[in-house]
């Protein structure tokens, strides 16, 4: 199994840890209920160790990566990130992933762990003329993400730029300890945050040093998996698949026609004709949690299976995310999940689920 | 540690007996195994229970898991305060934590349970 840099600090802290991906993970260290509160109110540490992180580099990379991924890399501001999705013809989504511009002709992508292997090579494939890819990841460096309300003034003080002049969904480089990195405010918990790339060496550093902040705590996947259905973020490998396209996955924003990518035709298809199902977020009116396959009906019919499901513990319900026919899928739409557990009844819900998240916070005084 | 004077079951519950009522929880060792607990759904009062047979359900963030009766008899009272905040499952196992009362059918089932020291011995070897 794979470990991160950060393994040995996992297992000195006492942390539960998992498999995911063939990547040997925290699941969680005081309990998920603790650490997800810590995130909505502080900070959460979390090892992102296990996503793969490409840097795109040459002359001609930003044009040469529209013709590949949905991002628009042409259009993209510099120090702009931007999320989308590697399709195959079909528009089915093989990865979805953030793109951070650094330069005119740099890229990183962030893709997820089981897939970036295969991303690679895919994209590999499919290089032209003087543009690079580099595995990062091969190269030894890492990922943390801090997440939460106080995430910008615990890391502030630690990173040589002014941490402020950072907007949503924009990226810097910057120096850490002496040594270069990329911080990009981005996330997956809904709340103000960062993600920290950084050699291992200095991965392990800051994660150190954060910790020893009083108002951090480490967190797990987990918590990670709650906060973002919270937020009806997708997961690859639940929500996202070769078998599902960004339309029907609600999506379509970040993979529109301004440009000609691999999987455009499909997606103008599906755009035009409509989807069999779409991908909605789910609230029960009890404790309960729903499970991937559990069935929805709508009186005798079958209306959509759930794909994730969790205890919310910001919202104090269960609750999920969902494919359903179309006809099922607005918002207060009442539909009974039929698990092996038992029969419970939820609401189609507008995502976010819960609004309070901090994640678009202007800090600009 | 295990507190004595309580009775055990190989699927991780615990009853105390008092006169011919038995309070019943799940152990320490199975609420850190189980993490966080965020639901659990008690049997009705008067429901008639089995030994060995499923009682009480429990979920939390990482699993769900089915509550079995330690005796036979009917269910005489159920922790209500459980329903809206489970978490005295973890924090508390063996005193606030109690899931069900039941009215004891026959004491004789008592010699089928583990005592503090065979429960103990018994999570050792699994």
């Amino acid at each position: 199994m794979r470990k991160t840099v950060l393994d040995d600090m996992h297992a000195a802290l006492g942390c539960r840890m998992l498999e995911f991906h063939g990547w040997r993970l925290p699941l969680s260290y005081s309990g998920v209920l603790s650490e997800h509160e810590r995130c909505r109110t502080a900070a959460a540490l979390f090892d992102t160790g296990h996503m793969g992180l490409f840097r795109i580099i040459g002359k001609g990379a930003a044009a040469w990566f529209g013709g590949i991924g949905t991002q628009n890399a042409a259009q993209l501001r510099l120090g702009r990130c931007r999320y989308g999705f590697l399709l195959n013809d079909a528009g089915g989504v093989l990865d979805d992933t953030v793109l951070v511009r650094l330069d005119e002709e740099e890229f990183i992508l962030i893709v997820n762990a089981g897939t970036a292997a295969t991303d690679f090579a895919w994209i590999n494939a499919r290089l032209e003329g003087t543009v690079r890819l580099e595995n990062l990841s091969e190269a030894g460096w890492s990922k943390i993400d801090l997440q939460g309300p106080l995430a910008f003034e615990i890391l502030a003080p630690l990173v040589d730029s002014d941490l402020r002049a950072l907007a949503y969904f924009s990226a810097f480089r910057t120096r850490l300890r002496g040594g270069d990195c990329i911080v990009t405010r981005t996330g997956y918990t809904g709340e103000l945050g960062y993600e920290i790339l950084a050699p291992g060496a200095a991965v392990r550093d800051l994660f150190q040093q954060l910790l020893a902040d009083s108002r951090v705590a480490p967190a797990g996947l987990g918590a990670r998996d709650s906060l973002r259905l919270e937020m009806g973020y997708p997961l690859h490998g639940h929500e996202l698949s070769t078998a599902h396209n960004p339309i029907e996955a609600g999506l379509g924003v970040f993979a529109t026609d301004s440009h000609s990518y691999i999987g455009a035709a499909a997606l103008a298809r599906a755009r035009a004709g409509g989807t069999r199902r779409k991908l909605v977020a789910l609230m029960l009116d009890s404790r309960r949690k729903p499970a991937p396959g559990d069935a929805l009906r709508a009186g005798g019919e079958k209306a959509g299976e759930v794909t994730s499901g969790a205890f919310l513990p910001s919202l104090a319900c269960g609750g999920g995310l969902a494919y359903v026919a179309p006809s099922f899928a607005a918002a207060g739409t009442e539909l009974h999940i039929v698990s092996e557990r038992g029969e419970w009844i939820a609401h189609i819900t507008e995502k976010p689920l819960y609004r309070h998240g901090t994640c678009r916070k202007k800090l600009d005084l | 540690m295990t507190p004595d004077g309580l009775f055990f079951t190989k699927q991780h519950e615990w009853i105390r007996v008092e006169g011919k009522m038995a309070t019943e929880g799940i152990t320490d060792h199975a609420q850190a195994a189980l993490g966080d607990i965020t639901f659990v759904e008690l049997p009705a009062r008067g429901k008639q229970l089995t030994q060995g047979g499923e009682a009480a359900q429990i979920e939390s963030c990482k699993a769900a898991a089915s509550i079995y009766a330690a005796v036979s008899g009917a269910v005489a009272e159920v922790n209500r305060a459980l329903e809206d905040d489970p978490a005295a499952i973890n924090s508390d196992p063996y005193r606030a934590g109690w899931l069900f009362k039941i009215d004891i059918e026959n004491p004789e089932e008592l010699g089928a349970l583990l005592t503090a020291k065979q429960y103990d011995q018994f999570i050792e070897e699994a």
